[in-house]
Protein backbone atom coordinates (compact mmCIF):
# COMPACT_ATOMS: atom_id res chain seq x y z
CA UNK A 1 0.00 0.00 0.00
CA UNK A 2 2.68 2.50 0.83
CA UNK A 3 4.11 2.06 -3.11
CA UNK A 4 0.45 2.79 -4.48
CA UNK A 5 0.05 5.68 -1.83
CA UNK A 6 3.65 7.37 -3.04
CA UNK A 7 2.64 7.20 -6.45
CA UNK A 8 -0.76 8.36 -6.10
CA UNK A 9 0.93 11.38 -4.02
CA UNK A 10 3.04 11.99 -6.77
CA UNK A 11 0.70 12.49 -9.78
CA UNK A 12 -1.28 14.78 -7.28
CA UNK A 13 1.61 16.58 -7.34
CA UNK A 14 1.92 17.08 -10.46
CA UNK A 15 -1.59 18.34 -11.39
CA UNK A 16 -1.69 21.76 -11.77
CA UNK A 17 -4.23 23.10 -9.24
CA UNK A 18 -2.78 25.50 -7.15
CA UNK A 19 -3.97 24.53 -3.61
CA UNK A 20 -2.27 21.58 -4.42
CA UNK A 21 1.16 22.41 -5.68
CA UNK A 22 1.45 24.77 -3.13
CA UNK A 23 1.26 20.96 -0.77
CA UNK A 24 3.75 19.80 -2.62
CA UNK A 25 6.26 22.47 -2.45
CA UNK A 26 6.02 21.64 1.28
CA UNK A 27 6.20 18.28 2.13
CA UNK A 28 5.61 18.89 5.62
CA UNK A 29 1.95 19.59 5.29
CA UNK A 30 1.48 17.23 2.79
CA UNK A 31 -0.71 14.14 4.74
CA UNK A 32 0.51 10.83 4.54
CA UNK A 33 3.77 8.91 4.20
CA UNK A 34 4.57 9.31 0.82
CA UNK A 35 8.32 10.43 -0.34
CA UNK A 36 8.40 12.33 -3.16
CA UNK A 37 11.46 10.27 -4.71
CA UNK A 38 10.36 6.89 -3.51
CA UNK A 39 7.38 7.50 -5.91
CA UNK A 40 9.22 8.81 -9.15
CA UNK A 41 11.29 5.46 -8.96
CA UNK A 42 8.04 3.74 -8.25
CA UNK A 43 6.07 5.70 -10.69
CA UNK A 44 9.15 4.81 -13.42
CA UNK A 45 8.97 0.99 -12.45
CA UNK A 46 5.15 0.32 -12.47
CA UNK A 47 5.42 2.35 -16.26
CA UNK A 48 8.18 -0.50 -17.62
CA UNK A 49 5.72 -2.98 -16.59
CA UNK A 50 2.70 -3.80 -18.44
CA UNK A 51 -0.21 -1.42 -18.30
CA UNK A 52 -2.91 -3.46 -16.72
CA UNK A 53 -6.09 -1.17 -17.76
CA UNK A 54 -9.45 -1.55 -15.96
CA UNK A 55 -12.32 0.58 -17.53
CA UNK A 56 -15.24 1.93 -15.11
CA UNK A 57 -18.40 2.93 -16.33
CA UNK A 58 -19.95 4.97 -13.64
CA UNK A 59 -23.60 6.25 -13.08
CA UNK A 60 -23.67 9.89 -13.27
CA UNK A 61 -26.58 12.87 -13.53
CA UNK A 62 -26.15 16.48 -12.63
CA UNK A 63 -29.04 17.72 -10.37
CA UNK A 64 -27.89 21.61 -11.67
CA UNK A 65 -29.19 20.86 -15.19
CA UNK A 66 -31.64 18.22 -14.23
CA UNK A 67 -33.35 18.27 -17.84
CA UNK A 68 -30.02 15.91 -18.97
CA UNK A 69 -30.86 12.34 -19.02
CA UNK A 70 -28.38 10.40 -16.48
CA UNK A 71 -25.58 8.67 -18.39
CA UNK A 72 -22.87 6.30 -17.88
CA UNK A 73 -19.31 7.47 -18.44
CA UNK A 74 -15.89 5.65 -18.56
CA UNK A 75 -13.07 5.76 -16.73
CA UNK A 76 -9.87 3.52 -17.70
CA UNK A 77 -7.37 3.02 -14.86
CA UNK A 78 -3.88 1.33 -14.72
CA UNK A 79 -4.62 -1.40 -12.05
CA UNK A 80 -0.52 -1.79 -11.33
CA UNK A 81 -1.00 2.07 -9.68
CA UNK A 82 -4.35 1.36 -8.36
CA UNK A 83 -5.03 0.17 -4.69
CA UNK A 84 -6.62 -3.56 -4.61
CA UNK A 85 -10.72 -2.18 -3.57
CA UNK A 86 -13.44 0.06 -5.98
CA UNK A 87 -13.20 2.31 -3.62
CA UNK A 88 -9.41 3.04 -4.39
CA UNK A 89 -9.93 3.19 -7.86
CA UNK A 90 -12.98 5.48 -6.99
CA UNK A 91 -11.08 7.96 -5.01
CA UNK A 92 -7.94 7.50 -8.03
CA UNK A 93 -10.68 9.08 -10.50
CA UNK A 94 -11.79 11.27 -8.76
CA UNK A 95 -8.49 12.87 -8.04
CA UNK A 96 -6.95 12.43 -11.39
CA UNK A 97 -9.39 12.23 -13.90
CA UNK A 98 -12.81 13.93 -13.31
CA UNK A 99 -13.13 15.70 -9.77
CA UNK A 100 -16.90 16.31 -10.55
CA UNK A 101 -17.05 12.26 -9.82
CA UNK A 102 -19.59 12.39 -6.65
CA UNK A 103 -19.62 9.57 -4.04
CA UNK A 104 -20.06 9.27 -0.73
CA UNK A 105 -17.05 7.40 1.68
CA UNK A 106 -15.25 7.79 5.11
CA UNK A 107 -13.58 5.24 6.66
CA UNK A 108 -12.55 2.89 3.54
CA UNK A 109 -12.76 -0.45 5.77
CA UNK A 110 -16.16 -1.00 5.97
CA UNK A 111 -17.53 0.53 9.27
CA UNK A 112 -19.35 3.06 8.26
CA UNK A 113 -21.63 2.42 5.53
CA UNK A 114 -21.22 5.12 3.83
CA UNK A 115 -19.79 3.83 0.05
CA UNK A 116 -22.53 1.59 -0.47
CA UNK A 117 -23.50 0.95 -3.94
CA UNK A 118 -24.33 -1.07 -6.75
CA UNK A 119 -20.85 -2.62 -8.35
CA UNK A 120 -21.78 -5.01 -11.24
CA UNK A 121 -25.22 -5.42 -10.43
CA UNK A 122 -24.54 -6.32 -6.55
CA UNK A 123 -25.04 -3.73 -3.63
CA UNK A 124 -22.09 -3.56 -1.86
CA UNK A 125 -19.56 -1.36 0.05
CA UNK A 126 -17.35 -0.01 -2.53
CA UNK A 127 -14.65 -0.32 0.09
CA UNK A 128 -15.03 -3.55 0.23
CA UNK A 129 -15.08 -5.17 -3.34
CA UNK A 130 -12.34 -5.98 -4.63
CA UNK A 131 -11.52 -5.10 -8.75
CA UNK A 132 -11.32 -8.22 -10.40
CA UNK A 133 -7.86 -8.47 -11.47
CA UNK A 134 -8.26 -11.66 -13.54
CA UNK A 135 -10.41 -10.43 -16.28
CA UNK A 136 -10.63 -7.34 -17.96
CA UNK A 137 -14.41 -6.85 -18.18
CA UNK A 138 -15.31 -3.30 -17.83
CA UNK A 139 -17.15 -3.12 -14.19
CA UNK A 140 -20.63 -0.91 -13.76
CA UNK A 141 -20.97 1.54 -10.90
CA UNK A 142 -24.41 2.33 -9.92
CA UNK A 143 -25.97 4.10 -6.59
CA UNK A 144 -28.27 2.53 -4.91
CA UNK A 145 -31.61 0.49 -6.87
CA UNK A 146 -34.52 2.23 -6.51
CA UNK A 147 -33.68 5.56 -4.58
CA UNK A 148 -33.70 8.63 -5.32
CA UNK A 149 -30.50 10.48 -6.46
CA UNK A 150 -28.51 13.47 -5.13
CA UNK A 151 -25.88 13.26 -7.39
CA UNK A 152 -24.19 10.54 -9.50
CA UNK A 153 -23.32 7.59 -6.89
CA UNK A 154 -25.11 9.65 -4.03
CA UNK A 155 -28.56 7.99 -2.85
CA UNK A 156 -31.52 10.20 -0.77
CA UNK A 157 -31.84 7.63 2.03
CA UNK A 158 -34.09 10.24 3.75
CA UNK A 159 -36.84 7.94 4.24
CA UNK A 160 -34.54 5.29 5.25
CA UNK A 161 -33.22 7.55 8.29
CA UNK A 162 -37.10 8.47 8.58
CA UNK A 163 -37.92 4.99 9.27
CA UNK A 164 -35.40 3.83 11.25
CA UNK A 165 -36.16 6.78 13.98
CA UNK A 166 -39.91 5.21 14.23
CA UNK A 167 -38.87 2.08 15.32
CA UNK A 168 -37.20 3.65 18.60
CA UNK A 169 -33.69 2.73 18.42
CA UNK A 170 -32.83 2.79 21.90
CA UNK A 171 -33.33 1.09 25.41
CA UNK A 172 -36.78 1.71 26.93
CA UNK A 173 -37.26 0.93 30.12
CA UNK A 174 -39.14 2.41 33.00
CA UNK A 175 -37.52 0.31 36.11
CA UNK A 176 -34.19 0.84 37.47
CA UNK A 177 -32.00 -1.64 37.69
CA UNK A 178 -32.50 -3.34 41.23
CA UNK A 179 -28.66 -2.55 42.48
CA UNK A 180 -28.88 0.88 40.98
CA UNK A 181 -25.52 0.15 38.65
CA UNK A 182 -25.65 -0.64 34.99
CA UNK A 183 -28.38 -3.01 33.50
CA UNK A 184 -27.07 -6.47 33.04
CA UNK A 185 -28.00 -9.26 30.99
CA UNK A 186 -26.47 -12.49 31.28
CA UNK A 187 -24.04 -14.36 28.57
CA UNK A 188 -26.74 -16.03 26.68
CA UNK A 189 -28.81 -12.64 26.79
CA UNK A 190 -26.16 -10.98 25.16
CA UNK A 191 -25.53 -13.87 22.96
CA UNK A 192 -28.83 -13.40 21.40
CA UNK A 193 -27.57 -9.82 19.76
CA UNK A 194 -24.81 -10.98 18.18
CA UNK A 195 -25.44 -11.00 14.19
CA UNK A 196 -27.93 -7.90 14.97
CA UNK A 197 -25.85 -5.20 16.70
CA UNK A 198 -22.98 -5.51 14.03
CA UNK A 199 -25.57 -3.96 11.13
CA UNK A 200 -24.39 -0.34 10.08
CA UNK A 201 -27.34 0.56 8.56
CA UNK A 202 -25.45 1.00 4.86
CA UNK A 203 -29.20 0.52 3.08
CA UNK A 204 -27.44 -2.46 0.71
CA UNK A 205 -30.20 -5.06 1.81
CA UNK A 206 -33.58 -2.31 2.06
CA UNK A 207 -32.15 -1.58 -1.52
CA UNK A 208 -31.87 -4.93 -3.07
CA UNK A 209 -35.69 -6.07 -1.54
CA UNK A 210 -37.87 -5.96 -4.29
CA UNK A 211 -41.08 -5.29 -1.59
CA UNK A 212 -39.22 -2.08 -0.96
CA UNK A 213 -38.32 -1.36 -3.66
CA UNK A 214 -42.49 -1.30 -4.29
CA UNK A 215 -43.25 -0.55 -0.85
CA UNK A 216 -40.74 2.04 0.70
CA UNK A 217 -43.52 4.09 1.80
CA UNK A 218 -45.43 1.63 4.09
CA UNK A 219 -43.06 -1.16 4.15
CA UNK A 220 -39.91 -0.94 6.60
CA UNK A 221 -37.07 -3.33 4.73
CA UNK A 222 -34.81 -5.83 6.16
CA UNK A 223 -32.21 -3.35 7.75
CA UNK A 224 -34.84 -1.77 9.89
CA UNK A 225 -36.31 -4.91 10.76
CA UNK A 226 -33.60 -6.43 11.82
CA UNK A 227 -33.01 -3.33 13.80
CA UNK A 228 -36.37 -3.42 15.25
CA UNK A 229 -35.45 -7.30 16.27
CA UNK A 230 -32.44 -5.90 17.93
CA UNK A 231 -34.59 -4.52 20.13
CA UNK A 232 -37.12 -6.43 20.47
CA UNK A 233 -34.36 -9.72 21.28
CA UNK A 234 -32.75 -7.09 23.56
CA UNK A 235 -33.76 -8.95 27.43
CA UNK A 236 -33.11 -5.22 28.65
CA UNK A 237 -35.91 -3.85 26.78
CA UNK A 238 -39.82 -3.11 28.36
CA UNK A 239 -41.26 -2.10 25.93
CA UNK A 240 -41.17 -5.25 23.80
CA UNK A 241 -45.48 -5.76 23.43
CA UNK A 242 -45.30 -2.44 22.01
CA UNK A 243 -42.66 -2.78 19.56
CA UNK A 244 -44.83 -5.23 18.46
CA UNK A 245 -47.69 -4.27 18.14
CA UNK A 246 -46.05 -1.14 16.22
CA UNK A 247 -45.06 -3.80 13.44
CA UNK A 248 -48.46 -5.84 13.82
CA UNK A 249 -50.17 -4.55 10.72
CA UNK A 250 -50.37 -5.44 6.67
CA UNK A 251 -47.72 -3.23 5.59
CA UNK A 252 -44.79 -2.83 8.00
CA UNK A 253 -43.36 -6.41 8.39
CA UNK A 254 -45.70 -8.22 6.40
CA UNK A 255 -44.42 -7.11 2.59
CA UNK A 256 -41.55 -9.15 3.46
CA UNK A 257 -41.98 -12.52 1.10
CA UNK A 258 -38.63 -14.14 1.92
CA UNK A 259 -36.79 -13.06 -1.19
CA UNK A 260 -33.55 -13.02 1.30
CA UNK A 261 -32.25 -10.94 -1.38
CA UNK A 262 -30.67 -9.25 1.91
CA UNK A 263 -29.36 -12.04 3.30
CA UNK A 264 -27.43 -12.53 -0.06
CA UNK A 265 -26.03 -9.30 -0.53
CA UNK A 266 -25.20 -8.13 3.34
CA UNK A 267 -21.44 -6.56 2.98
CA UNK A 268 -21.26 -7.81 6.57
CA UNK A 269 -22.22 -11.22 6.58
CA UNK A 270 -25.80 -10.32 8.38
CA UNK A 271 -28.87 -12.46 8.11
CA UNK A 272 -31.81 -9.98 7.88
CA UNK A 273 -34.27 -12.50 6.17
CA UNK A 274 -33.58 -14.59 9.32
CA UNK A 275 -34.58 -11.64 11.82
CA UNK A 276 -37.34 -10.85 9.74
CA UNK A 277 -38.25 -14.58 9.80
CA UNK A 278 -37.72 -14.86 13.52
CA UNK A 279 -40.00 -11.23 14.25
CA UNK A 280 -43.00 -13.35 12.42
CA UNK A 281 -42.83 -16.50 14.48
CA UNK A 282 -42.83 -14.36 17.76
CA UNK A 283 -46.11 -12.53 16.47
CA UNK A 284 -47.59 -15.74 15.10
CA UNK A 285 -49.33 -16.92 18.51
CA UNK B 1 -5.85 -0.59 -26.17
CA UNK B 2 -2.80 -2.08 -24.59
CA UNK B 3 -0.32 1.33 -25.96
CA UNK B 4 0.44 2.60 -23.19
CA UNK B 5 2.59 5.72 -25.55
CA UNK B 6 -0.71 7.33 -25.87
CA UNK B 7 -0.57 10.36 -23.27
CA UNK B 8 -4.81 10.74 -22.89
CA UNK B 9 -6.57 7.55 -21.88
CA UNK B 10 -9.25 9.94 -21.17
CA UNK B 11 -9.62 11.45 -24.94
CA UNK B 12 -9.57 7.65 -26.68
CA UNK B 13 -12.45 7.11 -23.93
CA UNK B 14 -14.52 9.99 -24.80
CA UNK B 15 -14.41 9.33 -28.34
CA UNK B 16 -15.23 5.72 -27.95
CA UNK B 17 -18.55 6.96 -26.44
CA UNK B 18 -19.47 9.85 -28.89
CA UNK B 19 -19.18 6.92 -31.21
CA UNK B 20 -21.28 4.12 -29.38
CA UNK B 21 -24.01 7.03 -29.06
CA UNK B 22 -24.30 7.27 -32.63
CA UNK B 23 -24.86 3.60 -32.81
CA UNK B 24 -27.49 3.91 -29.90
CA UNK B 25 -29.45 6.47 -31.84
CA UNK B 26 -29.03 4.48 -35.16
CA UNK B 27 -30.07 1.11 -32.95
CA UNK B 28 -33.50 3.06 -31.71
CA UNK B 29 -33.93 4.54 -35.40
CA UNK B 30 -34.49 0.74 -35.96
CA UNK B 31 -36.12 -0.66 -33.31
CA UNK B 32 -38.60 1.90 -33.08
CA UNK B 33 -39.80 0.97 -36.34
CA UNK B 34 -41.29 -2.27 -35.26
CA UNK B 35 -43.23 -0.75 -32.67
CA UNK B 36 -46.51 1.36 -33.15
CA UNK B 37 -47.07 2.71 -29.85
CA UNK B 38 -44.73 4.30 -27.53
CA UNK B 39 -43.13 2.66 -24.36
CA UNK B 40 -45.37 3.85 -21.07
CA UNK B 41 -44.09 3.11 -17.46
CA UNK B 42 -47.70 1.51 -15.67
CA UNK B 43 -46.95 3.53 -12.74
CA UNK B 44 -44.00 5.37 -12.96
CA UNK B 45 -41.99 6.43 -9.25
CA UNK B 46 -43.25 9.97 -7.91
CA UNK B 47 -41.12 12.63 -7.56
CA UNK B 48 -39.83 12.30 -3.81
CA UNK B 49 -42.04 13.64 -0.84
CA UNK B 50 -40.41 14.10 2.67
CA UNK B 51 -44.08 13.63 5.19
CA UNK B 52 -43.34 16.33 7.47
CA UNK B 53 -39.91 17.15 8.38
CA UNK B 54 -36.39 15.11 7.47
CA UNK B 55 -36.04 14.59 11.01
CA UNK B 56 -39.69 13.38 11.90
CA UNK B 57 -40.12 10.01 12.03
CA UNK B 58 -42.14 7.61 9.28
CA UNK B 59 -45.69 7.34 10.61
CA UNK B 60 -46.06 4.43 12.51
CA UNK B 61 -49.52 2.40 10.89
CA UNK B 62 -52.33 1.43 13.82
CA UNK B 63 -52.07 -1.81 14.70
CA UNK B 64 -54.36 -4.01 13.10
CA UNK B 65 -53.59 -8.09 14.02
CA UNK B 66 -56.24 -9.38 11.41
CA UNK B 67 -54.42 -7.97 8.52
CA UNK B 68 -50.81 -8.28 10.37
CA UNK B 69 -50.31 -11.16 12.78
CA UNK B 70 -53.36 -13.16 12.54
CA UNK B 71 -53.60 -13.12 8.81
CA UNK B 72 -50.31 -14.53 8.22
CA UNK B 73 -50.62 -17.53 10.80
CA UNK B 74 -53.81 -18.20 9.17
CA UNK B 75 -52.13 -17.97 5.91
CA UNK B 76 -49.56 -20.50 7.07
CA UNK B 77 -52.02 -22.79 8.85
CA UNK B 78 -53.34 -23.04 5.30
CA UNK B 79 -50.51 -23.65 3.21
CA UNK B 80 -49.63 -26.19 5.62
CA UNK B 81 -52.44 -27.92 5.79
CA UNK B 82 -52.41 -28.28 2.01
CA UNK B 83 -49.45 -30.61 1.85
CA UNK B 84 -51.55 -33.48 3.70
CA UNK B 85 -54.68 -32.78 2.29
CA UNK B 86 -53.02 -33.13 -1.35
CA UNK B 87 -51.07 -36.18 0.15
CA UNK B 88 -54.33 -37.93 1.97
CA UNK B 89 -56.06 -39.64 -1.34
CA UNK B 90 -52.92 -40.92 -2.82
CA UNK B 91 -51.76 -42.68 0.39
CA UNK B 92 -55.13 -43.97 1.44
CA UNK B 93 -55.84 -45.37 -2.04
CA UNK B 94 -59.53 -44.01 -2.32
CA UNK B 95 -61.82 -40.91 -2.35
CA UNK B 96 -63.71 -39.34 0.36
CA UNK B 97 -65.96 -36.87 -1.21
CA UNK B 98 -65.22 -34.87 1.99
CA UNK B 99 -61.78 -34.76 2.30
CA UNK B 100 -62.27 -33.79 -1.94
CA UNK B 101 -64.31 -30.95 -0.73
CA UNK B 102 -62.13 -30.06 2.15
CA UNK B 103 -59.03 -29.77 -0.73
CA UNK B 104 -61.11 -27.84 -2.87
CA UNK B 105 -62.27 -25.13 -0.12
CA UNK B 106 -58.81 -24.68 1.42
CA UNK B 107 -56.96 -24.46 -2.70
CA UNK B 108 -59.98 -21.75 -2.79
CA UNK B 109 -58.61 -19.94 0.40
CA UNK B 110 -54.94 -20.57 -0.11
CA UNK B 111 -55.23 -18.69 -3.77
CA UNK B 112 -57.48 -16.35 -2.47
CA UNK B 113 -54.88 -14.96 0.51
CA UNK B 114 -52.65 -15.50 -2.55
CA UNK B 115 -53.77 -12.92 -4.77
CA UNK B 116 -54.77 -10.54 -1.96
CA UNK B 117 -50.87 -10.20 -1.17
CA UNK B 118 -50.19 -9.50 -4.59
CA UNK B 119 -52.95 -6.69 -4.97
CA UNK B 120 -51.40 -5.51 -1.91
CA UNK B 121 -47.81 -5.70 -3.23
CA UNK B 122 -48.87 -4.12 -6.50
CA UNK B 123 -51.77 -1.53 -6.35
CA UNK B 124 -50.76 0.34 -3.19
CA UNK B 125 -53.88 1.89 -1.63
CA UNK B 126 -51.74 4.78 -0.35
CA UNK B 127 -51.28 5.75 -4.20
CA UNK B 128 -54.11 4.05 -6.13
CA UNK B 129 -57.09 3.97 -3.83
CA UNK B 130 -59.66 3.49 -6.20
CA UNK B 131 -58.03 0.65 -8.23
CA UNK B 132 -57.06 -1.33 -4.91
CA UNK B 133 -60.86 -1.32 -4.12
CA UNK B 134 -62.09 -2.65 -7.52
CA UNK B 135 -59.19 -4.94 -7.65
CA UNK B 136 -59.95 -6.43 -4.30
CA UNK B 137 -63.61 -6.29 -5.20
CA UNK B 138 -62.68 -8.63 -8.31
CA UNK B 139 -61.16 -10.57 -6.10
CA UNK B 140 -63.94 -11.08 -3.99
CA UNK B 141 -66.23 -11.76 -7.15
CA UNK B 142 -63.47 -14.30 -8.35
CA UNK B 143 -63.45 -15.83 -5.71
CA UNK B 144 -67.27 -16.44 -5.24
CA UNK B 145 -67.37 -17.66 -8.73
CA UNK B 146 -64.89 -20.60 -8.75
CA UNK B 147 -66.07 -21.32 -5.15
CA UNK B 148 -69.91 -22.05 -6.85
CA UNK B 149 -67.80 -23.97 -9.88
CA UNK B 150 -66.63 -25.92 -8.06
CA UNK B 151 -69.08 -26.91 -5.59
CA UNK B 152 -71.18 -27.41 -8.46
CA UNK B 153 -68.38 -29.66 -10.14
CA UNK B 154 -67.85 -31.27 -6.41
CA UNK B 155 -71.68 -32.06 -6.10
CA UNK B 156 -72.99 -32.82 -9.44
CA UNK B 157 -69.40 -34.23 -11.23
CA UNK B 158 -66.47 -36.73 -10.45
CA UNK B 159 -64.93 -34.04 -8.19
CA UNK B 160 -61.32 -32.70 -8.37
CA UNK B 161 -59.03 -35.47 -7.28
CA UNK B 162 -60.85 -38.21 -9.39
CA UNK B 163 -60.99 -35.10 -12.49
CA UNK B 164 -56.80 -34.93 -11.97
CA UNK B 165 -56.16 -38.70 -12.23
CA UNK B 166 -58.59 -38.85 -14.95
CA UNK B 167 -56.41 -36.09 -16.98
CA UNK B 168 -53.15 -37.79 -15.69
CA UNK B 169 -53.77 -40.58 -17.22
CA UNK B 170 -55.57 -39.85 -20.06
Amino acid sequence: MASLRSSASLLLSAASRPALRAAAAAPAAVRGMAQVTDGQQQNMMASNDKAKLKTFQIYRWNPDTPTEKPRMQSYTLDLNRTGPMVLDALIRIKNELDPTLTFRRSCREGICGSCAMNINGTNTLACLCRIPAEDNAEMKIYPLPHTYVVKDLVPDLTQFYKQYKSIKPYLQRETPAPDGKEYRQTKADRKKLDGLYECILCACCSTSCPSYWWNSEEYLGPAILLQSYRWLADSRDEKTAERRDALNNSMSLYRCHTILNCTRTCPKGLNPGLAIAQIKKEMAF
Amino acid sequence: MASIARSSLLRQVASARLASQHSVIANAARASAFHTTARRDILPPLPQRVQGTVNDAAPVPPTSPSHGSYHWTFDRLVAGSLIPLTVAPFAAGSLNPTLDALLCATILIHSHTGFQNIIIDYVPAYRTPRARKLFMWGLNAATAVVGLALYEFETTDVGITEAIKRIWTA
